[in-house]
């Protein structure tokens, strides 16, 4: 049985009157990418924070590395994770390369690692470039380049390229997807069900503290698919058909009289899911 | 203890880096010597024009760098990064002390000069000048810690400057009782004693005392900045 990485049981945060984590409980295994899914202020990064021990919780259990969550401040721990969150900063008055520098004495590596970091986040070219002269975009590969560059065995990436375009997104999914080949286990919160989809083994949804679903974005789709489908027709006509007797005679007739140009499943996104599930969207 | 060398050398050279970078905080450094320079002018100063440059070193230099430079990790949100990162408590207070330290020293020892000061036992006053700087450094992380950006921490420092600086001069002129004896408490004017008494030769058990004062304030400032820090590393 492969070894769980995280371990999380009823795990509640409060934060005065306001509580943030409800009785939240997952696991995840090693290798995996771990989606959680969620809207601003669902406790993602409560959760991340309670995971690297930025916060304490309340009450319940986490444990990483099998151990509890809040040793993961020490020296030995804080080696064996990466993470990226929206309140990462860079050094404004030095380059791309300095700022790798410093994280690269910190974490004893050769220099040679700010090379791989640079080319897995694209950014070989602008390496001397200062970072108050980069958009944010280009500040988000660099935090994450600074977030790979021991090549950690688990990473927490909340929101990892929120501010990318498509181009630069789909290079950051690249990259991730080798690590994750290479045994990373990456534990990953996002708003972008197709980033999601794209990425994850198996996703969490949390909705005001509460996570409502889990399981992998496949099960979840056929789990919460009515199984119909839409014919559409060569006149332009679209018609739903469900499973049964009926709807099978009336397709066949339609083929046979070659009237149909395409035909597809109504399977739910994962964010008809999220909708269904919690009578709200994502955002 | 953790402590790791390198890791400590690579966050005075970023520092350094940075530091070189920012003029606006960086041009602070020759307030003292250019007030070294106006006081070492006045004919037969006394002991309190000696150590006034050398005053304010401490609280523009040490404690006001120190500050921003703590203050400016938190606004941009580097301070998490360095917490995060394998670099321990220790590593990273000395790491960011170190530079301001020995900015400390050069400063000090060009205001010294300009302002004409030649101590006669240069090993006491060497000693009460390292300790006094560890003092202010910790006092400039404990402001830099407090506040949230760069123009906090200048105010912060502020009521810093004020009392750490004037203090000395103002035993003579404070009326209250009550105040005056605060005054006299001060690290500052613990190390203007011990630059008059070594001054006139006094020994060491003369001295002791304000050796003594001087060490409580620092110990305090660094266990404060310490629990602080430490505080800082949790999200709370």
């Amino acid at each position: 049985m492969m070894a769980n990485i995280i371990e999380v049981k009823n795990l509640q945060m409060k934060f005065g009157k306001e509580e943030a984590l409800k009785n939240v409980s997952f696991s995840i295994k090693k290798g995996e990418i771990f989606g959680f899914l969620g809207p601003s202020g669902s406790g993602k990064t409560t959760t991340i924070k309670i995971l690297t021990a930025q916060l304490t919780q309340t009450k319940g259990q986490a444990f990483v590395f099998e151990k509890p969550a809040s040793e993961m401040n020490s020296i030995q721990l804080k080696k064996k994770f990466g993470i990226l969150t929206d309140n990462s900063g860079l050094y404004q008055r030095l380059s791309i390369e300095e700022n790798l520098l410093l994280y690269c004495r910190l974490y004893n590596l050769p220099v040679s690692t700010i090379e791989e970091a640079l080319a897995f986040v694209n950014l070989q070219k602008e390496r001397k470039k200062k970072v108050s002269q980069l958009s944010k975009g280009m500040m988000q590969r660099v935090i994450l380049a600074r977030t790979i560059m021991h090549k950690p065995p688990l990473l927490f990436l909340d929101e990892p390229t929120s501010a990318l375009d498509p181009v630069n997104a789909q290079h950051i999914y690249n990259g991730l997807r080798q690590l994750n080949e290479l045994g990373t286990t990456i534990f990953l919160t996002t708003h972008n069900m197709a980033e999601a989809e794209l990425l994850c083994d198996r996703i969490a949804f949390l909705h005001k503290g509460e996570i409502r679903e889990i399981d992998s974005p496949t099960a979840l789709k056929k789990k919460y698919s009515d199984k119909s489908f839409t014919v559409e027709l060569e006149n332009g006509e679209e018609h739903v058909v469900h499973n049964g007797e009926q709807d099978a005679l009336q397709v066949m007739e339609w083929m046979k009289a070659a009237r149909v140009s395409r035909m597809y499943s109504n399977e739910p996104t994962l964010g008809d899911i999220f909708v269904q599930l919690t009578g709200s969207d994502l955002k | 203890m953790n402590m790791s060398m390198k890791r400590i050398q690579a966050i005075f050279v970023k520092d350094y880096k940075e530091f070189s970078r920012n003029y606006a905080v960086s041009s602070v450094i020759f307030m003292p010597m250019i007030l070294a320079l106006f006081y070492g002018r006045i004919n037969s100063p006394s002991m309190d024009i000696y150590l006034f440059p050398i005053n304010m070193t401490f609280s523009m230099v040490t404690a006001y760098i120190q500050a921003c430079l703590i203050a400016e990790e938190k606004e941009r949100n580097t301070l998490r990064g360095l917490m995060m990162s394998p670099a321990s408590t220790v590593d990273i207070l000395l790491g960011k002390s170190l530079l301001v330290f020995l900015t400390t020293t050069v400063i000090l020892a060009v205001s010294s000069y300009l302002v004409g000061y030649t101590p006669n036992d240069m090993l006491t006053i060497s000693i009460a000048l390292a300790i006094s700087a560890v003092f202010y450094l910790a006092l400039g992380t404990i402001c830099g810690l407090f506040t949230k950006s760069i123009m906090e921490a200048s105010l912060a420092v502020l009521p810093v400057m004020v009392i750490f600086t004037f203090g000395p001069l103002a035993v003579h002129l404070v009326e209250s009782k009550i105040l005056g004896k605060v005054v006299e408490w001060l690290p500052s004017t613990q190390l203007l004693r011990i630059a008059e008494l070594s001054q006139t030769g006094a020994n060491l058990s003369e001295l002791i005392s304000s050796f003594i004062i001087i060490t409580i304030w620092t110990i305090a400032a660094v266990v404060i900045s310490i629990i602080l820090f430490k505080k800082r590393t949790k999200d709370e």
